[in-house]
Formats: structure tokens, sequence, C-alpha cells
């Protein structure tokens, strides 16, 4: 990922890891600046008689036979106690510069970031109508935005793994939402909404393939085009169909299927054992994904034509046919995000998916092509998607607008922060051609 | 004889093999014909004259017609929309009046690809040196809110307010620039990613620009800015009571095409930019600081981009509101399919930015007349360029002979390069 091509990696390689040491230092700094700011604003800018309530209870209590009581904590301390937490990570980091995982460390002072700004939002006396977060719902509410991510990301790893830059998951998610929302509205079945959006999600790689593969176009420009032809085109049968017949895009949520006793359980309960299908299809593929591509003999196939194609030529794999295989795979999860995020967000609006898509592909590049670190990476922008949209109900004085940045800004930042920490596949991107 | 013989067979082989030229012909062609096909699909009229045939045995030519004369008005909307009206001209011609009108299409569509062409060429210098700015528009609508804010809050003589206005627009695009540029070249971030993220990061602050006090309308509640001041509006060429919207920001493109030419073809830093984008490797062995040429070809690409946005803005609406550039038919996007499309040369690209404008104003037209969205234009773009960026399956379709020119090129190189 550095500015290095394979054929220059030798000779600059001991130049790269200086340059990555100077860069850690960097980011350790960054770490403790947030933390210093959390410290001196969230936590010594509030007077030490504010406190801050934290409840647990999911919103339909019914599914909560144990009530768990609210806790009362003192704003000021307990968010010094993260502030301290969040440096002592910081000086950790310049001073070790450690090899791995910098930016996990870095992903931890962000959630402690957040967790600090809701304890100092919800204070009292504070100007917030809210004076307890419920922690349960923050999670649920993450977790369908993180599900949706989560479901880009292993599109990505799919494709990539495999050679092939899948920038044109957010125009996955455009198609599947738009049949999604189709087919849920006219069979009232979330099954067929599902498959359709893998069909249409399945159609959309074999395109990208076929472009990519086959006429060996540039993989990037050719998602991105692909990406802006179909928001214009569900934008154009948004006006052409939708409006004149509502009852095409009814926008029903997808029912959560709560599975007996353990969704009872305070917290994981709702938030893990309580979703809708497509959660638990996730966990189910999140699975079947890290053990096709690790633990199989396909998997080894696929990495290696993502790695060597050429070696994986030598030794009988048709490397064009495994691209397509998982482009077109990749593709139909992508579709199937894009249903899973119409059944969490109701009605489909052109545009709605503002960007997701390309999130999740920065996920995937965080959790380095893996799809147990695409789940961490997606877990974190989920939760700062959810958080940066539904702060406002706490009265932050910070514009919407200035706060709708953040995931964004974050994402600019893990990206930037990454570069030299993990590698792409080596021919991720590049044209393969027999000779 | 021979010679006229020979020119022909010259001119035959010229159309029938694959240069740029006849590729672009026939991608919007095939562009055109799948904007066809989505009308077909989507116009109730057209699918029940169809359904009718089998239903009340009416007749397959009837069903034709119908079919013929929904698409037929939509592309003839377009075409009398954005370039001219026959029977207008015809009747300005003969009776020598209502020319404002005769000239109305194609005043709009010069308007309209006035910023394109300056965007486009920012994107275009950007995809010689490698790079895939798909940051364009969010760095139009920064260089639009700028703009804006000096146009509209300070006040001066014309002379000195309209330079500075586009000065400002171009200094709104460096910043929103610079900063993938920087990243780019110190961390090695994709710009693919930073450039979309950095995107929404500018949607974002021009809805809190617009909704705050020092750039909001005052005494509006809505999502719009002051208007510019008239010092700094591109005035329209022939007067504000010609109705011609066609402004002097088109000698500001003709500058920039200029600029873009000489700076491309003839200037050293130029040449280094092309050299990076041919093969970075041979441009760092021959010592070109690679680093310096990517912050400098995105503070040019923004720059490019900002200025963009302000002419946009100070030609047409005199303000900015919270759908300014907003969605897939901002000019910053379309500028990535223009600079394709005109295989990023500036000729190239004054081309592609006309015909592409034709399609947006034409699309504006045809929703107007027929009621089908605007947004097909934006398809038919999108499959021209899909078409353009495979020229081997045009290639292919039609059987042509490859010209020795026609080689598929790469712009980007996936995360590793």
């Amino acid at each position: 990922m550095e500015l290095v091509s394979i054929a220059s990696a030798t000779p600059t390689s001991i130049e790269v890891s200086v340059a990555a040491n100077g860069r850690t230092r960097a980011i350790g700094a960054i770490m403790i600046g947030i933390g210093l700011f959390t410290g001196l604003v969230f936590a010594l800018g509030v007077s030490s008689a504010a406190h801050s309530g934290l409840t647990f209870n999911p919103v339909n209590l019914s599914n909560a036979p144990w009530h768990l009581g609210n806790l009362t904590v003192v704003t000021r301390w307990v968010n010094l106690v993260i502030a301290v937490l969040m440096i002592a990570l910081g000086v950790e980091v310049v001073l070790r510069s450690p090899r791995r995982a910098v930016m996990v460390r870095f992903g931890v002072v962000a959630v402690l970031f957040l967790l600090a700004l809701l304890f100092w939002v919800v204070r009292t006396p504070g100007p917030s109508p809210v004076s307890v977060i419920n922690l349960t719902a923050v999670l649920i509410g993450s977790s369908e935005v993180a599900m949706v991510l989560i479901f880009g990301s292993l599109s990505g790893v799919m494709c990539e793994r495999s050679g092939v830059v899948n920038i044109a998951i957010e125009g996955q998610f455009i198609g599947g939402a738009f049949v999604g929302t189709m087919l849920a509205s006219t069979t009232h079945s979330f099954i067929f909404a599902a498959l359709g959006g893998a069909v249409i999600g399945g159609l959309l790689g074999l395109l990208l393939a076929f472009l990519s593969l086959r006429y060996l176009s540039d993989q990037i420009i050719v998602g991105v085009v692909l990406v802006t032809m179909i928001g214009s085109f569900s934008s154009y049968l948004n006006l052409q169909v939708f409006t004149p017949f509502p009852q095409f895009n009814t926008g029903t949520l997808a029912p959560n299927l709560a599975i007996p006793l353990i969704s009872k359980i305070p917290i994981i309960g709702p938030v893990f054992f309580d979703q809708s299908g497509f959660f638990y299809f996730m966990l189910i593929l999140v699975g079947a994904v890290s053990f096709a591509l690790f633990k199989t003999r396909y998997g080894l196939h696929v990495r290696a034509v993502g790695e060597h194609p050429r070696a994986a030529a030598t030794v009988g794999i048709n490397v064009i046919r495994v691209r397509y295989i998982n482009v077109v795979l990749g593709g139909a999860i992508a579709g199937v995000g894009g249903v899973a995020f119409m059944a969490s967000q109701g009605q489909f609006q052109p545009g709605y998916t503002s960007g997701l898509g390309y999130i999740a592909l920065a996920a995937m590049i965080f959790g380095r092509w893996r799809p147990s670190g695409a789940v961490v990476a997606s877990v974190l922008f989920g939760l700062s998607v959810y958080l940066s949209q539904n702060l406002q109900t706490y009265n932050v004085p910070v514009s919407t607008y200035i706060l709708n940045m953040f995931p964004y800004v974050i994402t600019i930042a893990v990206v930037s922060g990454l570069i030299g920490r993990v590698r792409a596949p080596a021919a991720d991107g590049i044209p393969y051609h027999r000779e | 004889m021979s010679d006229s013989t020979n020119r022909l067979s010259s001119l035959r082989r010229r159309f029938s093999s694959t240069s740029p030229i006849t590729i672009a012909f026939i991608a919007l062609i095939l562009g055109l014909v799948l904007g066809a096909l989505i009308i077909i699909f989507t116009t109730p009229v057209i699918l029940n004259s169809w359904r009718d045939i089998f239903h009340s045995w009416s007749s397959p030519w009837r069903a034709v017609k119908i079919t013929a004369d929904n698409v037929g008005a939509a592309y003839r909307s377009m075409f009398t929309g954005s370039i001219i009206d026959p029977p207008g001209l015809w009747h300005s011609l003969t009776t020598g009046k209502g020319w404002d009108a005769t000239l109305t299409p194609i005043s709009e569509t010069l308007t309209y690809a006035t910023p394109l062409i300056i965007a486009s060429m920012g994107v275009g210098i950007a995809f010689q040196t490698g790079i895939f700015n798909i940051g364009a528009n969010g760095q139009a609508v920064l260089g639009g809110i700028a703009g804006a804010t000096v146009g509209s809050m300070l006040h001066m003589p014309t002379i000195i307010h309209i330079p500075l206005t586009l000065l400002a627009g171009l200094a709104g695009g460096v910043i929103a620039g610079a900063i993938p540029g920087l990243l780019k070249a110190y961390t090695g971030a994709h710009e693919v990613i930073v450039t979309i993220m950095l995107n929404y990061v500018v949607y974002a602050f021009l809805l809190f620009a617009v909704l705050s006090t020092p750039l909001q309308q005052p005494g509006q509640q809505n999502d719009i800015s002051r208007m510019m001041d008239p010092s700094s509006q591109l005035a329209p060429i022939f007067g504000v009571a010609s109705g011609l919207r066609v402004s002097y920001g088109i000698f500001v493109a003709a500058a920039v095409v200029v600029f873009a030419w000489w700076f491309l073809d003839r200037s050293s830093l130029g040449f280094d930019f092309r050299v990076t984008g041919a093969n970075p490797t041979a441009a760092r062995a021959s010592g070109i600081n690679s680093r310096a040429i990517m912050v400098l070809v995105f503070l040019i690409s923004g720059g490019l981009a900002g200025l963009a946005g302000i002419v946009q803005a100070a030609s047409t609406t005199h303000f900015i509101d919270g759908g300014f550039l907003i969605g897939n038919a901002g000019i910053g996007f379309t500028a990535i399919t223009v600079a394709l499309l005109g295989r990023n040369r500036p000729m190239g690209i004054v081309w592609a930015s006309l015909l592409f404008a034709a399609l947006g104003v034409g699309g504006r037209s045809m929703q107007a007349s027929t009621g089908i969205p605007l947004d097909l234009a934006t398809i038919i773009q999108s499959a021209v360029v899909l078409f353009v960026a495979t020229p081997v399956l045009v290639k292919e379709i039609f059987r042509l002979r490859t010209s020795p020119t026609a080689t598929v090129q790469l712009a980007t190189k996936g995360w590793n390069s």
C-alpha cells in the first residue's frame, strides 16, 4: 500500500519501515491529543456535581424479565478515568512503537471517546432532555449499521482475495435495497427480498467481472461508473415506479426473531439474539466466508489467485473462473446487504445508503482483508455512524451536520494510519491475461 | 481520381477501425439505444400497447408506432432542448425575429458545459498523472462555498470582485484537494477512499454553511445562501434582457483549456506529471520527486474543480443552497465521465463536455415535456463511458479492425499502486 510497486519493494523497504515508525508515533500523539481533549472538555469541563445515568434495559421491556437498575456515575470522574486510559494507550504507542495492532488501539481510543461523549451529553444538570443513556439501545442501533457494513466488507473480502477490486459495493447496496423493498412490499417475504437482492448484486458483480476480466478494464473506474449508473437508474425508477405506485415501496421493516431463552440475557440477549433474520444470516456468513477462504481447498485457490495468478495458473488453477465465481458471490453478498439495509431503515429513497458501501470497503482494509477483522472494523464504524446520526436527540451543542462528518473523518483517519501496516493481496486490482 | 479513391478508402479505414472517435461515436449510439430500452420498459403506455397485441388483438404495427412515438418524442425534446429547434430556426431565419428563443437551447448547453470543462480538465490532469480524483465534486462544492462567501459578503468594484471571487473558489478547491494529496504523499492513503469520504464531509459542511449565520440568507430558515453581489457575478454575454444565460465564464473555461494544453504539452512540470502517470518507477528513477507531484496534482486538480464550482454558482443561480451539485448529476461526477470520454486530452474534454452538457440540458427539457426523469441522461452518460472504458467490447461487437493507437490504458492499478 506504500508508494512501492512490486519492482522496487526491496531497495526501499528499510526506508518504509523508518517512515512507518515516525507515523506510529504520530498516531500515538493523535491518541494522546484526543485523550487530553476528553479530559479537559468532557471531564474537567463539567461541574463536579454533574452525574450521568446508564441503563441497560431494552426498549421492549417484555423481553427483559430481569430488570437491571440504572447506574448513576459522576460524570467528571468516569470521564477522567476514560481520558487517562486513552492517554495511557497513546503514550504506550509513542514510547514502544508496537509493530502490530496500532490501529486497533486507535479504534479502542475512538470507542472510548464516543463513550465519554455519551456520558458528557446526558449529564444532569445539563442541556440534554434525556439524563440516561440506554446502552442496550445504542448497541442495537449500531449493530444494525454494523451488520450492513459487515455484508459489504465480506463482499470486498471475497472479491479482493481473488484479486478484483470491488468498489461497486455501494452500487450493489443500492440495487439490493431497491429490489428488496419491491419484493418485500409485494410478496411480504423477506426471504424473497433477500434472494432478489442476491440476484441483482450478483448480476452487478457479473458485469464488473465481465468488463474487468474479459476486457481488462480498469476495475476502479468501472466500479465507480457502475455506482453512478445504478444510483441514477434507481433514482429514475423511483420516480417512474415508486412515486405512482407507492404500494411497491411500503418500507416494511424485517421482524425481529427472538431466540427463546438466550434472548432474555441482559444486554447480550437483545443485541445478539433478538434481531432480524438478516443479522443471524450475517453471523453465519462471517463464519462461512472465513471457513471457505482459510480452511478449504477452494479458499487456497482463491488466495493463490489473488496473490500470484501466474503461479496459480501454472499449477492448473483456472484464474479467470475463480475470479468470476468470487466476484459474483461477493456481489450477491453485498446485494443481500442492501436488502438488510432496507429492512432496517425502511422505504427506499435515492442516495440513502450515503456512502456506506465505501465505508464497508474501508472496513475491509482496516480488517486486513480478513472476515474477522472486517467484523471488528465494521463494529467501530457502525458505532460512529449510528452515534453521529442520533446524538442530536441529546441536544448536543454541535451542529448535526458537523456530527454527520464524524464517520467519514474517522474513515479517512483510519485509512491513512493503516498504510504500510496492512498489505492488500499482491495481485489485487491488476488484470490477468493469459499469454 | 485515384487520389480520391485513396482518400475514400483511408476514410473508410479510419471509421471502421477502433480509433478513439469511432469508439466514442459507437458508444454514444449504444448509450442512446440503452436509454430507449429503458424508456420502453418503464413507460406504461408503451407496455400496454404491446400487451394489447395479445390482449385485444390490436395490430402489432400500432404497438411499434406508439413505441416509436414515445421514444421519438423523448429524444426529440432532448435534441430541441439542448441544440436547436428546427421550426424555430426556420422562423428566425425567415422573419429575423425570435433569435433569443432559438438560441436558448445552445446557450443553455454552453452554460452547463462551462464549469464542466473546467472541472473535467482538473480530473483529466489527475488521470494523466495516474491519480483518480473522485473528489472533484466535493472540491467543487467547497469552491462554491468559498466563492459564494466572498461574492456575497464583500462589496467592491466588479474589476476586483470577480477575480477575487474566482480566486476564492479556486482556493476552496485547493484546500479540499490538498487533504487527499498530502495524505497520499505522506501516508500513502489511497486517494479513492479519501476523496469519496471527503465528498461526504464537504456535503455536510455545505449544509452547515448555508444554515449558519454568516452565509445563510438573512430572514430565511431554509438551506439557502445570501445572493452574490452583482459585482461578483459572471454576467451573461448578450445581456440579461436576451434571456441567454451563456456568460463570460466561457472565457474562464477557454483560459483553462489553453492552460491545460500548455501545462501538459509544453511545460516541464506537466511532462513530469505525465511521466509519473505513465510509469511511476521510471519517474522516480529519473529523479522526479513523486511526493511533490502527488501533492501538486491534487492542488491543481482540486483548484480547477473549485473554480468550476464557483463558475457554476456565479454564472447561473448566483447563490448556493443545500442541494448545490449534490447527487449523481453533480458536475464533479460528470467530470470523471467526461475526462474518460475525452481521453484526458484538452480538446477531447471540450468535445466530451459539450456532448454531456447537451445530454444533461436535453434531459431536463425531456423531463419537462415528456415526464421521463432527468436521471436517464446520467444513465446514458455512464453507459457511454462504460463502453469507452472497454474499447475491446465495442470492437468485438462491431468487428472493427484494431488501429495501432487503440490500446487498453489503465489509470489506476488497485490498492498496491
